[in-house]
């Protein structure tokens, strides 16, 4: 059974949501987070839009690193969520979602990969720095955020607009 | 058949892959870039400008070595002139004091003879010779006033000289041994024959009386005998020339020690002086040195 697209407004709304919950966790890194993993790598990625969903990247990952991340260079964050994002929409494109299991098992891979290479990108961009325990929490809680937005994403969703 | 010719210009589709690489290529450009971007012109300009550095460094350095031998050869040949300048000085006043030193040196001389012998000697200044001359002598600069008298024995470190001729007020005038008028009483060192010494002139001397009998040979120290009254015993007059046969008596010639023409100071021995005293001019033999490992 293959799984209908939410409408463009319902996402962009979402992507909006998450993006302000982004910026106010900011105090709360743990939470930032994983709210930033869920807007990079389930809400924004749209297999016919690209173009909107790296907007939506970008905005996230400049958000981040914009709130109480020092780096001497900034700009690592947003250009892995922008890789990450078009390659969660070419995924979502190639491989159409059939139900809530693939959908996480490709979330906990995509925070996976996420995570290397957001660390690798800032590793570039701005030298050495620690892991932290982000990746972890993160990886953690792919059930509860990858079923919220499964559940914000694509319940009720009919003939959604592509 | 229709032809269809593609408008010119890109779809929607393409400009937003064209944003959507340009936007990728750009976030990653700019993280590779990394902290304080401009690090990477400045290594380039480095790099570009590092053959011109070199080289503008090795023309440096050149110029400073050029200009570091410069100056040293300034210097070195004001030091040259410098130092020629202090060593015609120290020339100059080394002639100078010259004759002051030869003076010095040959009072100190005389000061060790004086202490040698026990007797009380008198020293004197030769202020001029009229050697050259006939009868010629030897003026010192002291006479009566000194308590001189005539037939003084006259000598220096090297041997004797002669007696004093006559003794005036302030100035006595010497009569050197090889003044033709001269005579001294000598021996010879090994065979202990005595004669009398005869002046022959250029500091040479002949040795009378000395029979056909006596063994001389050239070398040997002749030494006063005393018998004259003149010089004790044992005072070094000189050294035996050369050896002929007379007829009745030996010819012996000898070279008188002391330098006649080269004198300054002189010591005058007491008139009538004690036959014996140390012969402080005679040549030591030379000891045997003790073998190494012996006591």
């Amino acid at each position: 059974m293959r799984i209908p697209e939410p409408s463009a407004i319902r996402q962009n709304l979402l992507c909006a949501t998450a993006l302000g919950l982004l910026f106010l966790s900011a105090p709360f890194p743990r939470i930032q987070l994983v709210v930033h993993a869920m807007l990079v790598l389930a809400l924004a990625p749209r297999p016919g839009a690209p173009l909107v969903g790296a907007l939506w990247a970008l905005a996230a990952g400049w958000t981040l690193e914009g709130s109480l991340r020092l780096y001497p260079h900034l700009g690592g964050t947003a250009w892995a969520d922008l890789t990450l994002t078009l390659l969660a929409g070419w995924m979502a494109g190639r491989w159409p979602l059939e139900g809530l299991k693939g959908w996480l098992a490709r979330l906990a891979s995509l925070s996976v990969l996420h995570a290397l290479l957001l660390h690798g990108a800032v590793r570039l961009a701005t030298g050495p720095h620690p892991w932290g325990w982000g990746w972890f929490w993160t990886l953690l809680s792919v059930p509860v955020w990858g079923w919220l937005a499964w559940r914000l994403l694509h319940t009720g969703a009919g003939s959604g607009r592509r | 058949m229709v032809v269809r010719t593609a408008r010119w210009g890109w779809s929607r589709t393409g400009w937003q892959r064209l944003a959507l690489m340009l936007l990728w290529l750009g976030h990653g450009a700019w993280v590779l870039l990394g902290p304080n971007p401009g690090r990477h012109w400045t290594s380039l300009a480095d790099a570009l400008s590092r053959p011109s550095q070199s080289l503008a460094s090795r023309w440096e350095h050149w110029r400073v070595s050029r200009r570091d031998a410069a100056r040293s050869l300034t210097e070195t040949r004001g030091e040259n002139a410098r130092l020629s300048a202090e060593l015609a000085q120290l020339r100059t006043q080394a002639a100078q004091e010259a004759p002051r030193l030869a003076e010095a040196d040959a009072a100190v001389r005389l000061l060790g003879l004086k202490q040698q012998i026990p007797l009380e000697l008198k020293s004197a200044r030769v202020i001029f010779s009229t050697r050259p001359a006939t009868f010629g002598g030897l003026i010192l600069d002291r006479g009566k006033d000194l308590g001189l008298v005539s037939d003084q024995g006259v000598l220096v470190p090297e041997g004797i000289v002669g007696r004093l001729w006559s003794v005036s007020g302030t100035q006595a005038k010497v009569l050197p041994a090889d003044a033709p008028n001269a005579s001294v009483a000598v021996m010879l060192m090994r065979s202990r024959a005595t004669g009398v010494l005869q002046g022959q002139g250029s500091g040479r001397a002949l040795i009378r009386y000395v029979s056909n009998q006596e063994v001389v040979q050239a070398g040997e120290a002749v030494l006063t005998s005393g018998l004259d009254r003149v010089f004790p015993r044992g005072l070094l007059v000189g050294y035996v020339g050369e050896v002929a046969q007379g007829d009745l008596e030996l010819r012996v010639i000898v070279n008188l020690s002391a330098p006649l023409d080269r004198l300054s100071t002189v010591l005058l021995l007491p008139p009538q002086p004690p036959l014996e005293v140390q012969a402080p001019f005679l040549a030591l033999e030379p000891k045997p040195q003790p073998k190494r490992g012996l006591p």
